[in-house]
């Protein structure tokens, strides 16, 4: 037996006594709940946060933890079961009394737990784009809200001449608000409302009530939808906004492609796709088309440098069972997730205390963390002021810079705000 | 002496560049501008001084082979990189500038590639458009006269009237009036506009819709009632072939849908309706069609590393280029007719043959085993979804009288075609089909006819898993490969076989086509429907909305009409007499 594999043993051994061991010293750890989807169709996405949360629970560690306590993970499967979600929450508060929760996916997830954490008092770091409209102050929203990924790629895309926007969405709430936001904002821009395809819906009085073309989740025949696309931008001078989500994406994007539709001709912007999503994506299909997160992995800076090497040497070394290591990327929820779990190790350790209430006051106070992808800083509203990049996709599936928007505030309340 | 007469020289040689600048020139001068602006200002310069030479030149810097080399103690210098790759992966380097090689070779990945956005992409086109007027290539020359067209810069007409006077194809020319047209239409002069009007009334041009809009809210504003009626009139004609296209559009994309949807149900129109098995595990068949399309894919690529149950797998590549790498797809195409097949045969020995007559439990253990399936090509292949790419061939369309055809659609209406006169002929000429036609109209006396019917069993339900593992391999060109592609289409299947009429294969192909048809037709026009109903009391406004999100109503509508339509034919569309139905 070689000296190495002796030690290997050791630490093997070591490890196991520690987790013996650690019950018994309760005192010394903070319990933080992981609540996110580990099976069915949201698993692929979702799992992803769970190891970049893993990963940073495992980096405060290595440094001393929390206010001296080191942080003791509750891993649980919300199994993207949207009620299940309200139960496992319910578990984490009531039994495992966590001091904090990281996690949901789907709007609807959030909102099937939002009152078990109000009626706990708990509080849940959510770190994927939503549609807004939704201030807990048991909510830490780290995602990006609405006027931080949807009006600033309209604004690029107006800076660039287009001047026709097509809606285009998977059916839920975050499609459907999102593109209500956005009609409200490019009429206030002076886009006629002819110049906005997909449709409309009004309610009885004639008030737009939907805008925008959907299709329900798993969709796979997008011909007609296309060829509609195809005599939109006949004229020129039009782009697709696409909050697709998942899959749907594929047959969307090969239907496109095949029409002979081109980012030149008619650039599509999806905010629904990260690096993480075109693992499971033909990037060749989207080369050229648009991108827009608070954080690219493309990002050159030390900061993300040394989050994404670190990142994959732990992957390399983990021994979470069944977790993927080969062709892993960091995206923005991923990103968001890492600074959510620093913004809050900077809270309570601003409040000295793990108190729920004493922690969203260090928050509200305004705190900030240098992450990977530049200065996040907490806010009044329970949101976040970051940066907003917008990118083009490369053949490798990694987004090129095009465009950055410094510190821009996070505003969920945006329907009625903008005026023509 | 010899020094002023160098510096004499050498400022000539700056007075010249100054008056002629040499595009390439140009072109080196705008890589190194500092802002995005200048940049594309810098390039705008290139608008008519361009020559074929810096075709090349643009088209590397789009496609970021455009590197700025820093050499030691000098200003920095814009190189192509070019040539084969040596063992450090360094290349062939040229200064664009001069045209000459440098002495050094330089490695891709060390340089900084000179970046451009998609605004200053904009610019390069609008340049090369202006170049590609004059192109061989006639896509690239319909792409360039459209865009200067839509461009409506008046300063451009000098260039497509120049291109006028000596085009010679008819497309181009036709394209060339309209883009004249679409220019003139900005003219100041109202008898240019005026005929300008009448030639895009003459062409129909869809892509002038927006144009001719704002033509007549211009001239409404201006009280021009003859240019507004002109408008008009030139906007009614646009209209009128709009709809022609979108009846013809609309009938391609039926024809198309249902053909997937013959293709998809095909293989169970023969182990469901045939031989009565109801085959829950037919979605997973056409799952291992499309798998096994990603696994030749990547044989003919560079290899696949496979890691079922953490045992490791690797197949090795055969490193194909060009046609050969393309042409994977059509060894695609039998082998996961036989891979789907033989999995079939798997399955009937070892499930199905026990329970031909118990169609309850068959049912139960087929969903059982589809299950099992799903989870051993998650096992194998991972729970992302798999990509596979679309050879050219597939990848392109034609456009007729404004009609989109993909090359793909039109491929899986022939290839639907195909099998069902292939499936066809297998059933009535041959003497296989003769041995299956007896078992499932009456086993008992086909076995007393000395027919073996076990084995006439396991051949006819690989035939059907062979059909839907072909399904598969063409589902992979345009959807997700996922280890539950198949439970998007098994429903499906069911509803195609089920309306067709249990065990005739004419019955399958009328309802496919029907409902794919039913589909399309609902998605294009129930919004106009709904429009007109729009102010009958109560209903209008509902249906309205409903009819908005047409993609869904369309699959609403078909599910409705289909259980209105088995209640008045329970047994489909042509009911025949078949052993599972006595």
């Amino acid at each position: 037996m070689s000296p190495t594999r002796i030690t290997s043993l050791f630490s093997v051994g070591a490890l196991a006594l520690a987790s013996l061991v650690s019950p018994a010293r309760a005192e010394d750890t903070v319990k933080v709940g992981v609540l996110h989807s580990l099976s069915g169709t949201m698993a692929i996405s979702e799992t992803s946060l769970r190891d970049v949360l893993l990963f940073t629970f495992d980096e405060i560690n290595a440094k001393g933890g929390v206010l001296g306590k080191k942080i003791e993970p509750v891993v649980v499967d919300g199994a993207s079961n949207w009620p299940l979600f309200a139960e496992k929450s319910k578990q984490l508060l009531e039994q495992d009394k966590v001091a904090v929760t990281f996690g949901c996916w789907t709007s609807v997830s959030r909102k099937s737990c939002l009152p078990v954490f109000e009626k706990n008092n708990g509080l849940l770091f959510y770190p994927v784009q939503y549609e807004g409209e939704e201030e807990s102050k048991n909510v830490a929203y780290t995602a990006e809200a609405v006027n931080q990924q949807a009006t600033p790629a309209v604004d690029y895309l107006l800076e660039q001449g287009v001047k026709k926007f097509y809606l285009l969405g998977s059916d839920y709430v975050y499609p459907q608000t999102t593109n209500l936001v956005l009609l409200e904002y490019l009429l206030s821009k002076g886009v006629p409302i002819e110049n906005i395809g997909g449709g409309f819906r009004k309610d009885a009085s004639g008030k737009i009530i939907s805008a925008g073309k959907y299709t329900p989740f798993g969709h796979t025949d997008y011909q007609q939808i296309v060829a509609e696309i195809k005599q939109f931008s006949a004229g020129g001078g039009a782009a697709v906004v696409s909050t697709l989500n998942g899959d749907t994406n594929v047959p969307f994007f090969k239907e496109y492609a095949a029409s002979g539709l081109t980012a030149e001709s008619c650039p599509v912007v999806s905010f629904s796709i990260s690096e993480d999503e075109f693992r499971g994506l033909p990037a060749d299909k989207l080369v050229g088309q648009l991108g827009c997160w608070t954080y690219f992995q493309s990002i050159k800076s030390p900061a993300n440098k040394k989050f994404s090497e670190d990142f994959q040497a732990w992957l390399g070394k983990s021994t979470v069972p069944g977790i993927v290591k080969d062709g892993r990327v960091t995206c923005s929820p991923m990103v968001l997730s890492y600074d959510g779990v620093y913004l809050w190790k900077a809270c309570v350790e601003k409040a000295g205390s793990f108190d729920v209430d004493k922690v969203r006051e260090a928050w509200k106070s305004g705190v900030s963390f240098d992450g990977p992808g530049g200065k996040v800083t907490t806010q009044p509203n329970m949101h976040l002021t970051k940066n907003v990049f917008i990118g083009e996709t490369k053949a490798d599936g990694q987004f090129k810079i095009l465009k950055s928007f410094d510190n821009v505030y996070g505003e969920p309340w945006l329907k009625g705000k903008f005026k023509k | 002496m010899r020094k002023p007469f160098f510096i004499i020289l050498a400022l000539l040689g700056g007075f010249v560049a100054a008056f002629a600048e040499a595009p390439q020139a140009i072109i080196a001068r705008a890589a190194v501008a500092k802002s995005e602006k200048t940049q594309g200002e810098i390039l705008t310069e290139l608008m008519g001084n361009a020559d074929d030479s810096i075709l090349p030149l643009l088209d590397a810097w789009r496609k970021d082979r455009l590197f700025l080399y820093d050499a030691p103690g000098m200003p920095p210098v814009v190189v192509l990189l070019q040539g084969a790759k040596d063992a450090k992966g360094a290349q062939q380097a040229s200064d664009i500038l001069t045209g000459k090689s440098l002495a050094v070779r330089l490695v891709a990945d060390d340089l900084n590639a000179v970046p451009h956005s998609a605004n200053l992409r904009r610019i390069m086109k609008a340049v090369l458009d202006l170049t590609d007027l004059s192109s061989a290539n006639p896509a690239k020359k319909l792409g360039a006269i459209a865009a200067i067209g839509q461009g409506q810069q008046i300063e451009k007409l000098p260039a497509l009237e120049k291109r006028l006077a000596v085009e010679t194809d008819p497309q181009a020319l036709k394209a060339l009036r309209e883009a004249l047209a679409l220019v003139r239409l900005r003219s100041s002069d109202a008898t240019i506009k005026l005929s300008a009007l009448k030639e895009l009334e003459a062409q129909q041009s869809l892509a002038s819709t927006d144009f001719i809009k704002t033509v007549i809210k211009d001239a409404t504003a201006a009280k021009d009632d003859k240019l507004v009626a002109a408008a008009r009139s030139a906007l009614q004609a646009v209209e009128r072939h709009r709809t022609v296209v979108d009846f013809g559009g609309t009938l391609f994309r039926s024809l198309s849908l249902g053909s997937i949807l013959i293709i998809v149900a095909l293989g169970l129109a023969i182990t469901f309706g045939l031989m009565g098995v109801i085959n829950m595990a037919h979605g997973e068949m056409i799952a291992i069609g499309a798998y096994t399309t990603y696994v030749v894919q990547n044989v003919f690529a560079n290899g696949l590393a496979l890691s079922p149950f953490g045992f490791s797998l690797s197949l090795p590549g055969l490193h194909t280029t060009g046609w050969w790498r393309e042409s994977y797809f059509l060894f695609a195409l039998p082998l996961s007719f036989l891979v789907a097949a033989a999995a079939g045969i798997l399955l009937e020995r070892s499930v199905i043959r026990f329970l031909y007559r118990r169609p309850l439990e068959s049912l139960l253990a087929t969903w059982g085993v589809s299950l099992l399936l799903q989870q051993l090509l998650r096992l194998t292949f991972g729970a992302n979804n798999v990509q596979v790419g679309s050879p050219a061939y597939l990848s392109g369309n034609w456009v007729v009288a404004d009609i989109l055809l993909g090359w793909n659609r039109v491929f899986v209406i022939g290839f639907a075609t195909l099998i069902v006169i292939g499936v066809w002929l297998v059933l009535t000429r041959t003497s296989v089909g003769l041995l299956i036609r007896s078992v499932t109209q009456n086993r008992s006396m086909a076995a007393c006819m000395g027919v073996r019917t076990e084995r006439v069993n396991m051949l006819t339900f690989a035939l059907g898993s062979g059909l839907a593992g072909l399904a598969g391999a063409f589902l992979s060109q345009i959807g997700n490969v996922g280890p539950s592609l198949g439970q998007s289409y098994v429903v499906d299947s069911f509803m195609v076989v089920v309306v067709g009429g249990v065990g005739d294969l004419i019955g399958t192909v009328i309802s496919g086509l029907g409902i794919g048809s039913f589909d399309q037709f609902t998605q294009q026009y129930s919004p106009t429907v709904a429009g007109a109903l729009a102010n009958v009391p109560f209903v209008g406004g509902a249906l309205q909305n409903l009819a908005q999100d047409s993609a869904v109503f369309g699959k609403i509508l078909v599910l409705c009409v289909i259980i209105l339509f088995l209640q008045w034919r329970p047994s489909g569309l042509f009911a025949a007499r078949s052993r599972s139905l006595d």
